[in-house]
């Protein structure tokens, strides 16, 4: 392959997808041919290295060229084209809104939007996912995901101290009976590795992690998704970064080995010792702590003009990125190695953890080095940005890379992706109920899907900072599932007389996704804000983050149902007047079986939300407080079984799913958040997955008291059934318990609006719920609560 | 030098229960657990340094017990040592490795961590003769490989 490299210029296109493959690249033959006609251009064979920067930098994971790039969609006869699918859906809708308290949105490592009343901070938000690595070492995958999360709002602006964790994960279903493949790892490892991961590092870090979710399902089987979200405050003036031609270019934190270097090409390859050290990662969080110390230390006194995190591609895509309008002059020999027999190009894409890539004027290098060698925290100085826009990168003598920018950065050809959709068979027949209602409710409890989250939560340190004021587990025993977590950064503003917080939440609905990804794309937006509304929070003020994980986009149905939920984003973002700040996506997520047969996962969606809260001791949770209070229903039940959890266990034969008035559920919310701020709501609690039954029964047993509900006064589409009431999952419904003693008061903020009375609290602790006079079920709560409180791990 | 720390009798029941369970649902039936943590430091110095860390550093006096020679009667366990390769960032024993230097003023040439897992098997003694003449061991390497161990990253002894 030496062989074939060294006359580069000369290759034809079946050569040059040979030697890609070789070299493990992932470089598509476009561009490999846009390549190598730059270099016939420039009359001279490429280094080594300039080859590894280009598929760097024009990967999937940097470029993002699916979502960027123009998509041909067809549904039936229509077809409707895109020149770049993510600016004209979840983009455009950003700039359409227009808000002016969105700080930095889609141009920094992550959104920044305002926080508090004096201008004076911004939030910064940001998921990412580190799925592959996670299937491979679970472990070491999470923890460097979560590492690298982290970074990036170390790396936002000019540096935020990082106040909130957040992780969501799909695994495969734990007591699934499929043939794995020989080195693929079973769900319960994955699983039980992922945990250890994000506990270790973020407890480590001293970040709580408050927020988040978990979904099974065995299209995850193979290929698990990890989702790893980070929230930050930052000072509103350090928000903005400039490189300087001049400024050193000074890597900080841990050191530079074979880590990480084509990982990607390494889940089918033989393993072995050979292998290891480049194929996983490992985190080590408290080369990450001292690196966040040194750089709050040194924000605060201005000593770097900018910075980044070395993340995929490593110095290669921090440096190129930081130097893309000034061009960078690098000296690998200065680098600080873990080993010695590290190629000079392997230095310049390793992707080793815990490193930053700061641009330090000269003058301000030894009161850096000062904080850097106080805080124990290595470092080099590799070079420095430069003003002739191009990359010059040399190790000794040997030249290493010499591009121009604008070539690194511009030069990668765009494909038009085709894409279609064709619809799967909907069923609206009337749905089959298959079980006693409350047999039904207990199974659904304990359902994977709706049981309790406290075996992985109680792990997480969700306190450190003593700012996590809305818990994920609440009510009267501290296990109840919380809608929302709401966070008090003081730790960060340093004010403890002003009680401004955030809430973040989450929606997620793959289930949906497979019958219909634009409504998903709808039912995830509206779970999220109304998650937020459970707690209180400003919903006016949201802010949404997009994380999109598909199979390979080169199939058509795929990127079908991207556009598709790209464009449910558009309108979801419009109906809710909550702009996307920031995002990102994952593909390729597929797998082949023990038999050979190929297993795409199904699209997922996660969507992020961020909302401030005002006042967080007015901040509220979701068990029942007392006996006698009113139990109130806001939003309307609609007919359809289709993408519930009640299907999974019993196929009711209905797969409809509703579409969802987005006008109708901002009003509603509305009311219902100016009724918590009036003090009139003591509880709410989103009807989701498995259902109103099973919102009822959390609520009940979180609090400890019983609800008698008559469904028959709950608002309600014509003709819906009662297994469809029950068990039902159609959108923007909240169940709230009233003050009774505010309960007029109530009644005339959400007057005109689909929000009834379907019962109250009572002391006896039994959820009984009737439909007009006809008892539906009668459960036992203690009973109801230990079929819910399952040992996951 | 190898130095051993088990957590001691009475104190030791979640994590053996836990352990038990775990196999147990990956398809291997295991009579009794033990688990050790295994710190190998590398230095050339007096028994006694290492002692003073086994004591002063390693070990919590109250719940654990330590050995620089082994742990001993777990005749008829089998011993399955765990390690991250040597190509791994080992990230507990870097930090062990500064500890030492503070405890003792020197620097180990390095530290690695790893863990070690005694399993009996139901009602029988280990029989010798190896892997070869005992199916169960073989069945405890493919479980361990499930479940305690990513061999990408980490090698496996079984004894």
């Amino acid at each position: 392959m030496e062989e074939l490299f060294s006359r580069f210029t000369s290759l034809n296109e079946k050569e040059l997808v040979r030697l890609d493959k070789a070299f493990g690249w992932s470089l598509s033959a476009a561009e490999l041919v846009q390549a190598r006609d730059y270099f016939r251009k420039a009359g001279r064979e490429p280094f080594r290295g300039e080859l590894e920067s280009l598929a760097q930098t024009w990967s999937e994971h940097c470029k993002h060229k699916t979502f960027s790039g123009p998509v041909r969609f067809r549904s039936g006869r229509k077809v409707k084209k895109y020149r770049n699918l993510f600016k004209e859906t979840i983009v455009r809708a950003t700039r359409e809104l227009d808000r002016s308290w969105c700080l930095s949105v889609f141009k920094d490592n992550a959104g920044i939007v305002e926080f508090g009343s004096d201008g004076k901070w911004g939030l910064a938000f940001k998921a990412e996912t580190h799925n592959h690595p996670c299937a491979v070492e679970p472990y070491g995958g999470a923890e460097t995901g979560v590492g690298g999360v982290i970074r990036d709002i170390l790396g936002v602006g000019l540096g935020a101290k990082p106040v909130l964790n957040t992780d969501n994960f799909c695994f495969g279903r734990l007591d699934s009976k499929k043939k794995l493949p020989k080195n693929a790892l079973g769900a319960e490892r994955i699983f039980r590795g992922v945990v250890d991961g994000v506990r270790d590092y973020g407890n480590r870090m001293g970040i709580p992690t408050a927020a988040g979710g978990i979904y099974f399902d065995d299209g995850y089987l193979l290929n698990p998704l990890v989702y790893v979200g980070c929230a930050g405050l930052i000072p509103a003036e350090k928000i903005e970064k400039k490189v300087r031609p001049g400024d050193l270019i000074v890597s900080i934190g841990g050191r530079t080995g074979r880590d990480g270097i084509h990982g990607a090409t390494f889940s089918s390859a033989n393993i072995d010792e050979e292998t290891s050290s480049s194929a996983v990662q490992i985190g080590h969080a408290i080369n990450e702590k001292k690196v966040l110390d040194v750089i709050m230390r040194a924000r605060d006194r201005g000593l770097y003009g900018a910075l980044t995190d070395c993340g995929a591609g490593g110095f290669s895509s921090a440096i190129g990125e930081l130097g893309s309008e000034t061009g960078a002059r690098v000296r690998l020999e200065n680098a600080r190695l873990k080993d010695t027999g590290i190629e000079p190009w392997e230095i310049w894409v390793s992707e080793s953890q815990e490193r930053m890539i700061l641009a330090v004027s000269p003058g301000k290098m030894p009161a850096l080095e000062d904080i850097l060698n106080s805080e124990n925290c290595e470092y080099c100085v590799l070079g420095e940005f430069t003003g002739d826009k191009r990359l010059l990168v040399t190790f000794n003598s040997e030249t290493v890379v010499d591009l121009p920018m604008d070539f690194l950065h511009g030069g990668v050809p765009s494909v038009e992706k085709a894409a279609v959709h064709r619809p799967p068979r909907i069923s609206r027949r009337p749905p089959a109920s298959r079980a006693p209602h409350g047999r039904a409710l207990r199974e659904l409890l304990s359902h994977p899907n709706i049981c309790s989250r406290h075996s992985v939560i109680t792990q997480y340190d969700h306190e450190v900072q003593g700012g996590t004021v809305i818990k994920p587990l609440q009510g009267r025993y501290g296990d109840g599932p919380g809608d929302a977590a709401v966070i008090w950064p003081h730790a960060a503003t340093g004010s403890v007389r002003d009680h401004a917080g955030f809430a973040v939440a989450h929606g997620f609905n793959p289930a949906a996704g497979r019958l219909d990804p634009y409504l998903m794309a709808l039912y995830s937006v509206d779970e999220a804000v109304r998650n937020l509304v459970c707690v209180g929070a400003e919903i006016s003020r949201t802010a949404l983050l997009d994380n999109f994980c598909a199979a390979s986009p080169a199939a058509p149905e795929v990127m079908g149902s991207l556009v598709l939920a790209a464009e449910g984003c558009y309108d979801a973002a419009m109906g809710y007047g909550a702009p996307f700040i920031s995002g990102k996506d994952s593909f390729y997520n597929q797998s082949r079986d023990a038999y050979g047969k190929d297993h795409p996962i199904p699209l997922s969606l996660l969507i992020s939300a961020v909302a401030p809260v005002a006042d967080v001791r007015r901040a509220i949770t979701m068990d029942l407080k007392r006996a006698g209070n009113p139990l109130y229903l806001a939003g309307v039940s609609r007919k359809g079984m289709g993408g519930s959890v009640y299907n999974e266990v019993h196929d009711t034969r209905n797969n409809y799913l509703c579409p969802l008035d987005i006008k109708a559920a901002v009003g509603t919310y509305g009311a219902l958040l100016r009724a918590i701020k009036a003090g009139c709501v003591l509880a709410a609690h989103d009807v989701s997955q498995g259902g109103l039954a099973v919102t009822l029964a959390e609520m009940s047993f979180s609090g400890g008291f019983g609800a008698v509900v008559d469904l028959s006064s709950a608002p309600s589409e014509k003709g819906v059934s009662a297994l469809e009431l029950l068990f039902g999952e159609s959108p923007s419904r909240i169940v709230v318990e009233v003050s009774r003693e505010k309960e007029t008061e109530f009644r005339r903020l959400t007057g005109g609006l689909p929000v009834a009375r379907i019962g109250s609290v009572q002391e006896r602790p039994e959820l009984e719920a009737g439909l007009g006079g006809r008892g539906l079920l009668k459960e036992d709560i203690l009973v109801l609560k230990s079929d819910w409180k399952r040992e996951l791990l | 030098m190898l130095i051993e720390i088990w957590t001691r009798d009475g104190y030791s029941g979640n994590e053996e229960a836990g352990l038990i369970d775990r196999l147990s649902r990956a398809g291997l039936e295991v009579g009794a657990a033990k688990l050790s943590r295994l710190y190998n430091i590398d230095a050339a110095w007096p028994r006694g340094h290492f002692k003073r860390l086994l004591s002063g550093l390693l070990a919590d006096p109250i719940t654990e017990k330590g050995s620089l020679s082994g742990r001993p009667g777990l005749d008829g366990f089998y011993r399955v040592e765990v390690w991250l390769k040597r190509s791994a960032t080992d990230v507990v024993g870097e930090s062990v490795r500064e500890a030492v230097h503070d405890v003792l003023g020197l620097a180990p040439r390095g530290v690695r961590f790893g863990r070690a897992y005694y399993l009996a098997a139901p009602g029988r003694r280990k029989p010798a003769g190896g892997a070869a003449a005992d199916p169960y061991q073989a069945r405890l390497r493919a479980v361990v490989a499930r479940t305690l161990a990513n061999e990408i990253v980490q090698t496996v002894t079984i004894a």
